[in-house]
């Protein structure tokens, strides 16, 4: 054993102990009582310090002594305070005799609310030693004799109510009653227990030997538990000893500050979509329907525009205005298609409907705000926006969410470009070497694509949708080239990501959660 | 989006042809397949072979049923469509029907045709209501644009006569009840009368489908006679009608109506429609009709759309092979859709086609190889700067829904009544709870401490991100700012503590601030404060209310601060270290 490795990751209350058996002679026990005393510690924190030591193989058990210790049971301090049966049987048998009553055994029984079992118990003991008699008709009768049992249990009582005491420092006839009267297998109603008492004697062991003369050699540094900075100023942390800490415990909990992970997330998206050239664009949470739908192309009878799926806004219900030429560009492709080549709806356009606040039903708003405000071309622009739809909340379904969507703007613009960029997405923000183009609708782009990627751990999902603009959105807002427009469905990637299973819980109130929850990006 | 269910039987007798067993379609062939009607297979019961499918175009009413899907597969397996004879120019029809003068006040145009040789069966019957029902639904934009009726042609005596009569002048047992009873009282009594009733702007004249006895056949769109407009299984000879406010619309169901039949082998005969006055199709209309017109596409133009180069054949043969009518000249194609579509709008529909046609899976990506620069806005930067520094500072983030209750945002706070009060409301409420936009941040946060008193403390919360503030002067009557809140929470802690917070935040940020005594309900007096930088009020800081924290039924004290990000961006000049 490497003996100074072993003194330095020694606790106080252990030095203590090492200490006053390294005073005593060479090969003097000590048993637990002398140990305390001597070095003056509490039974507890002696016991704790022997424990350790005897783990360490320091100290080693000299002797193990067993004393029986007699203690009362709960019955024992009732007995105490009241009486026993055998007082009772006793005291009520030498009434009856003095008052020419009959006693019978069911009369003890009755009267005094005894335990058949006690009462013939008090009864056999009480008739063996001759002090009472049982005569014609089960009747009970003293002989006038004193009972040395009653008069014994009385005096145990009385002494080992006060404290426990050792079994030997009793009489032979008394200890026979303790043990008559002791609590024992199958019979736990009985007024004394017997304990064994193990007293143990500790020597040093030869390393503890060496520890403890290595530790009177040296004397003990004063330990202290923390370096301070008056140790530091007058250097005297030198003469100091520093307890050593059990490093394995967990440590306390504390509070931190941390972003919410689902902030997290998106955080991410944002900064691969930045990395990818896109410039990010802002928009207005309430929207008139013109920007929120009219600009791009969905009719005004559009199913999607009913009242049961968009939030209305009450105060003021109408913008004053909507911006020229776009209003009057936009009314005329829906109604006969003007000049972008189209049909358009062949319905009379409501300037009034146009002028309708919503709250933001689809991020694509931001998108047309930022056609119509002269874009670069080439550009790339997304946004996260935060939209509002008309459904009942529920696991699958929010109310209130981000949509991650944008554009991209140029010459180079075709279906198959878009199917490239599509590419780029799945590669880079879901991790996915698997994609699959399927055909899809959307009222504002044409053609349409849905695009299905394979990502590592959810296997096959879709992750977003996107097209070209129809001509009937961009041209009226004064843009001449073809434009992507894409959007992502990162809510379900989110999920997993953190790990829920409730859509509600991406914007959840439960702060415990929220702490605790780390993203897996 | 209409959700369809059919049958896996019925659509693979569809795709060989009538009367005829296909062979037995795998599910990966069918999700295949469904590309080319952009359908997605929601469900399958391989035990009643149900399919559950949802069709995305809701410009094709024409595929929202069996036969329509199983059409457009069976067009690109044989290559191009079989035209339909009852298509053909001139058709003499046996039947007429009259329509009477004052019908383009109430609901002005019909069509109708005959269907003999198909025998109804459980299922058939069953696909041509749920067709019947989407088609009215969806596209008939709940029967008001267009409304179908189906009847037994056996007890129809022609002409028949579209009419207006009063409300009470005609009675007839409807559909679903058990004696007859009066226009009127159909709108009164009858479940589909109080639905579809208010379609109706005219109530003292109601329109009514006759035959030449007068017996009336439906009162169109609300509800079918019991006698002559129930059809059951096992019947053979059928009278279809469509009537509505836009003609194309209502020829159009007419003719996928048609089409559905025939595909199932029935012999369509049409009917002529004789209108009092002229229509944009005539003043005699037969129907079903092919009212398509040609279109003529460069090929130039849908290379470039799809930026791969194709020449006439390809896009004549991929457009063929998805129904369309095509005829192939030098540099273009004269394209025309087939009968039972009408959703040319542009030339990049036609591109779309072509692409879904050949498959998307033959278009190979290209990556957009044009540079350009990405940035983030300059609210995001900042926002994204103090949110590091309140990390920094040990606040945890939250996030939260923006659309939330008056209670939360106002109520609780105390600030009923007043400026700080007032939000963004919606007008058509589902539910109070998602009722009106937070107009500041504080309320968000508490609604997190409300629900955490058994998280462990100190609680030091933060959120930044958008409010809409009430504003008349602004065009959309609200302004979208991006707000930062933040909040402790623990037994011990005051105004100092979030102050702190505050004045290490606004340094960082380069803001010179000053604080200004302000009494605002959601705070204890004299110990609120207005942020002020360059003379402009960007926020409040405070201890918040005991009434407030009660009403929130918060049990811990709690001081916060609320500062707009948005104003802040703009005024006053960044303080520098740099020269």
């Amino acid at each position: 054993m490497d003996i100074s490795a072993a003194i330095d990751s020694l606790h106080p209350l252990e030095i203590k102990v090492l200490m006053t058996l390294g005073t005593c002679q060479a090969g003097t026990a000590l048993d637990s009582e002398q140990l305390a005393t001597a070095a003056e510690l509490e039974p507890s924190q002696l016991s704790m310090a022997v424990e350790w030591l005897l783990a360490k193989s320091l100290i080693t058990v000299q002797t193990e002594t067993v004393t029986p210790i007699v203690s009362l049971t709960k019955v024992g301090e009732e007995y105490y305070r009241t009486a026993s049966p055998i007082e009772r049987v006793f005291a009520s048998a030498r009434e009856a005799t003095g008052t020419g009553k009959r006693l019978t055994i069911p009369d003890l029984q009755s009267q005094e609310g005894l335990d058949p079992s006690d009462v013939s118990k008090a009864v056999g003991r009480l008739k063996k030693e001759g002090v009472i008699l049982i005569i014609q008709g089960g009747c009970i009768e003293t002989t006038g004799r004193q009972s040395p049992t009653v008069e014994a249990l009385r005096t145990l009582l009385g002494e080992i109510h006060d404290s426990s005491k050792e079994l030997k420092s009793f009489t032979e006839a008394n200890r026979q009653v303790i043990e008559d009267f002791a609590v024992k297998r199958g019979n736990a109603k009985e007024p004394f227990r017997v304990d064994d008492r193990v007293t143990r004697s500790f020597i040093l062991s030869s390393d503890g030997a060496s520890a403890a003369g290595q530790l009177l050699k040296q004397g003990v540094a004063e330990e202290v538990s923390q370096v301070t900075p008056d140790l530091l100023k007058d250097g005297s942390w030198r003469q100091k000893r520093f307890r050593k800490y059990t490093i394995s415990l967990r440590p306390p909990r504390i509070g931190t500050g941390k972003k919410h992970p689902y902030r997290e997330f998106l955080d991410t998206v944002k900064a691969k979509l930045v990395s990818m050239g896109f410039q990010e664009m802002r928009g207005a949470l309430v929207e008139t329907e013109f920007w929120d739908m009219d600009a791009l192309f969905m009719p005004q009878f559009h199913p999607a525009r009913d009242i049961h799926d968009v939030y209305f806004v009450k105060e003021p219900s109408h913008t004053t205005a909507v911006d020229e030429p776009f209003l009057s560009r936009v009314a005329e492709v829906h109604e006969n298609g003007a000049e972008t080549g189209s049909t358009g709806w062949g319905y009379s356009f409501d300037v009034h409907r146009a002028k309708r606040l919503v709250l933001r039903s689809q991020g694509t708003a931001v998108s047309a705000r930022t056609l119509a405000a002269s874009p670069n071309i080439p550009g790339k622009y997304f946004s996260i926006a935060r939209c509002f739809r008309y459904d009942q909340v529920d696991a699958t379904h929010a109310t209130d969410f981000f949509q991650v969507e944008g554009i991209v703007l140029g010459e180079d613009i075709n279906f198959r470009t878009l199917l490239g960029l599509l590419n780029l997405f799945a590669r880079e923000v879901a991790q996915a070497k698997e994609v699959k183009f399927l055909p899809a609708y959307f009222p504002f782009t044409e053609p349409s694509v849905e695009m299905h990627v394979r990502h590592p751990r959810l296997g096959w999902m879709e992750l977003g949708g996107a097209g070209l603009f129809r001509s009937e959105v961009t041209l009226p807002l004064g843009v001449t080239v073809p434009v992507i427009a894409w959007g992502l469905g990162l809510d379900r990637m989110a999920m997993v990501a953190l790990g829920i299973h409730d859509i509600r819980e991406l914007f959840t109130d439960n702060l415990e959660l929220i702490r605790t929850t780390r993203g897996l990006f | 989006m209409p959700t369809i269910t059919i049958f896996q039987d019925d659509l693979e007798s569809l795709l060989t042809g009538h009367h005829k067993v296909g062979p037995g379609i795998t599910m990966a062939q069918l999700e295949e397949w469904l590309m080319l009607v952009k359908g997605e297979l929601k469900g399958h019961n391989s035990e009643t072979g149900e399919l559950r499918i949802e069709l995305q175009d809701s410009n094709r009413p024409d595929l929202w049923c069996c036969e329509g899907i199983a059409r457009q597969i069976r067009i690109k397996q044989q290559g191009r469509l079989k035209p339909y004879p009852f298509f053909a120019k001139n058709q003499k029809s046996p039947h007429h029907l009259i329509v009477k003068p004052g019908m383009e006040q109430v609901r002005p145009y019909v069509a109708a045709c005959t269907a003999k040789g198909y025998r109804v069966t459980e299922k058939g019957l069953a696909q041509l209501i749920q067709t019947q029902e989407k088609m009215a639904d969806i596209f008939g934009r709940k029967r008001k644009t267009v409304s179908i009726g189906i009847y037994q042609l056996r007890s129809i005596t022609f002409p028949v006569t579209y009419e207006l009569v009063k409300p009470d002048e005609v009675r007839f047992t409807p559909l679903g009840m058990e004696a007859a009873m009066t226009l009127s009282e159909m709108l009164m009594v009858h479940p589909k009368g109080l639905e579809y009733g208010p379609i109706l702007a005219v109530k003292h004249l109601l329109p009514i489908l006759r035959d030449a006895k007068g017996q009336p056949l439906s009162f169109p769109p609300i509800i079918n006679s019991r006698e002559i407009g129930e059809v059951r299984v096992g019947d053979e000879e059928l009278f279809v009608e469509v009537t509505g406010t836009d003609l194309p619309m209502v020829v159009l169901s007419l003719n996928i109506f048609a089409v559905n039949l025939a595909d199932r082998g029935a012999t369509i005969e049409p009917v002529e429609i004789q209108y009092p006055t002229s229509t944009m199709l005539g003043k005699r209309v037969t129907t079903p009709q092919d009212f398509g017109k040609l279109k003529t596409i460069r090929i130039k133009a849908i290379e470039r759309a799809l930026g791969q180069e194709l020449g006439e054949t390809v896009v004549k043969q991929a457009l063929e092979a998805y129904g369309y009518d095509v005829s192939a000249e030098k540099g273009s194609v004269k394209a025309k859709l087939p009968p039972y579509r009408h959703d040319l709008m542009h030339t990049m529909d036609v591109v779309e086609d072509v692409a879904v046609s050949r498959g998307y899976a033959e278009f190979t990506p290209v990556m957009p190889a044009q540079f350009t620069v990405g940035s983030l806005s300059e609210i995001e930067q900042v926002s994204d700067r103090s949110r590091e520094l309140m990390v920094g500072l040990g606040f945890q983030e939250i996030i939260s829904n923006i659309l939330g209750s008056p209670d939360h945002y106002s109520r609780f706070m105390r600030l009923d009544g007043t400026e700080w009060g007032r939000t963004v409301d919606v007008d058509n409420i589902m539910s109070l709870s998602f009722s009106c936009l937070r107009q500041w941040m504080l309320p968000s946060l508490l609604r997190i401490e409300a629900a955490s008193s058994r998280a462990f403390y100190p609680h030091r919360l933060f959120e930044a991100g958008d409010v809409a503030i009430p504003d008349r002067t602004h065009e959309l009557g609200s302004r979208t700012e991006t707000v930062l809140g933040a909040l402790i929470a623990h037994a011990t802690t005051h105004f100092s503590e979030i102050h702190s917070c505050l004045d290490v935040l606004l340094y960082y940020l380069g803001k010179e601030y000053s604080l200004e005594p302000i009494q605002h309900p959601s705070f204890l007096e004299g110990r609120a404060g207005r942020i002020v930088v360059s003379g402009k009020p960007l926020g409040v800081i405070g201890e918040v209310h005991p009434e407030v924290l009660e009403r929130w039924q918060i049990a811990m004290p709690v001081v916060a601060f609320d500062v707009n990000l948005s104003q802040l961006a703009m005024v006053g000049e960044s303080v520098s270290s740099l020269p």
